[in-house]
């Protein structure tokens, strides 16, 4: 049976698994409101107008105020190899309102008692198991061949959240700050926020940083590097080999 | 400037995962034995005509769908993107796309080319039983779109 609901936003296409008619209602409506916030895009959104000198951030709604704080608390996080800036200045806080509208969405899909999966531009967020039996696996892209999947990502809880960044990464929110060491990061860990600002980050530093934010922070990551290298912390290294047990 | 309160005191946990698969891998290829018409990009952005022929077992429990399902046609900068899945008792055994764009951004055709969604030697105890894909946006958003619409028509 296919329970599979999709609708596009933020210029790409999310899928739903799990959710009744209701749920993926309101979950729309979470997205099309962040859409609406925070898109660059649309000149109309709010931070379009902060970004053409319209509103001033201070003058921003307090959920848009608190968003800009999370970016920047991140940025701290990283050592800033993750910024709310653009490279001109322009407050743009895309690299994390498409993980911040999976979140909520994740949070009204959790009023059902049902297991859920959300998939948004290839950042996904579950509940529970695939139909009830095995966990909810995600395929990784490998970057050099995008027609191959190189790895599979079964999520099981705490860690509920995936999340992959890449080198060519549309510029909007990706600034490298040195020479390009990863062309591409997988990141697992237990919410899609943490997961999606941290394999913006990792793409954007250097192996110092990913060798920081995999002590710092609890997360497994796989990460391809330009030179070839693939990098793997323990719990990531079952995705790509196998090792793994196989699922019943 | 930046604060970094451990450097050389933390033993990371990342390491370097040797792999074999890096550049000499040759993924088997295999042919698909449809030629598919080249040119017809979708108008749009959005979705073009997907035709899907698969079947889906009445068993109750793990799914056991068979047949290929074909995802929409994803619009990129570069040109139209489409991928085919075979789905083999609800396992995908073999990806092909349809539409892609080279590395330079020209649109080319690969129909004559398919490659495996599966790295045999790296995962041939695991088999593709995916529900959902991750990939990079901008070389792959197309792509991992299109994989991801023609998952979402087999009901992995």
């Amino acid at each position: 049976m296919n329970d599979v609901l999709t609708f596009e936003t933020m210029g790409t296409v999310v899928s739903l698994r799990g959710a009744t008619a209701a749920a993926a209602s309101e979950v729309r409506a979470v997205f099309a409101g962040y859409d609406h916030r925070y898109s660059l895009y649309d000149p109309s959104s709010v931070l379009s107008r902060v970004a053409d000198g319209t509103i001033r951030l201070p003058d921003t709604p307090e959920q848009v105020r608190d968003v800009y704080a999370l970016a920047l608390d991140w940025r701290e996080r990283t050592g800033g190899a993750f910024t709310p800036h653009r490279p001109d200045g322009a407050v743009d806080l895309s690299g994390v309102v498409k993980a911040l509208a999976i979140r909520d969405a994740g949070a009204v899909l959790d009023e059902a008692d049902v297991d859920w999966m959300i998939s948004a531009g290839g950042d996904v967020l579950v509940r529970g198991m695939h139909r009830g039996v095995e966990p909810w696996s995600v395929g990784v892209v490998d970057p050099a061949h995008r027609d191959t999947i190189v790895g599979v990502v079964r999520l099981d809880a705490p860690r509920r959240a995936v999340a992959t960044s890449g080198t060519a990464e549309r510029g909007e929110h990706i600034w490298r700050r040195t020479a390009p060491t990863f062309v591409q990061a997988t990141v697992v860990a237990d919410d899609v926020v943490t997961a999606d600002v941290l394999a913006t980050a990792i793409v954007a530093g250097d192996e110092e940083d990913l060798g920081r934010f995999t002590s710092d922070v609890d997360v497994d990551v796989l990460a391809f590097g330009a030179d070839g290298r693939v990098w793997a912390t323990p719990g990531a290294t079952s995705w790509v080999t196998a090792g793994a047990a196989p699922v019943p | 400037m930046r604060a970094r309160a451990v450097v050389g005191g933390i033993v990371s946990s990342i390491a370097v995962l040797v792999i074999g698969w890096q550049l000499g891998g040759q993924p088997a290829v295999t042919a698909p034995s449809q030629s598919t018409t080249s040119g017809s990009s979708a108008s749009g952005s959005g979705s073009s005509g997907s035709g899907s022929s698969g079947s889906t077992a009445s068993g109750t429990g793990g799914s056991s769908v068979s047949g290929t399902f074909t995802g929409d046609a994803t619009q990129t900068r570069y040109g139209p993107v489409q991928v085919r899945i075979t789905v083999a008792g609800g396992k995908i055994t073999d990806v092909t796309a349809l539409q892609l764009t080279d590395h330079d951004g020209r649109s080319v055709q690969i129909s004559q080319q398919a490659a495996p969604i599966l790295r045999q030697e790296a995962l041939a105890a695991q088999s593709a039983s995916i529900q959902a894909v991750s990939g990079a946006t901008f070389t792959s958003e197309g792509y991992t779109t299109s994989l991801q619409s023609a998952i979402d028509k087999a009901g992995l």
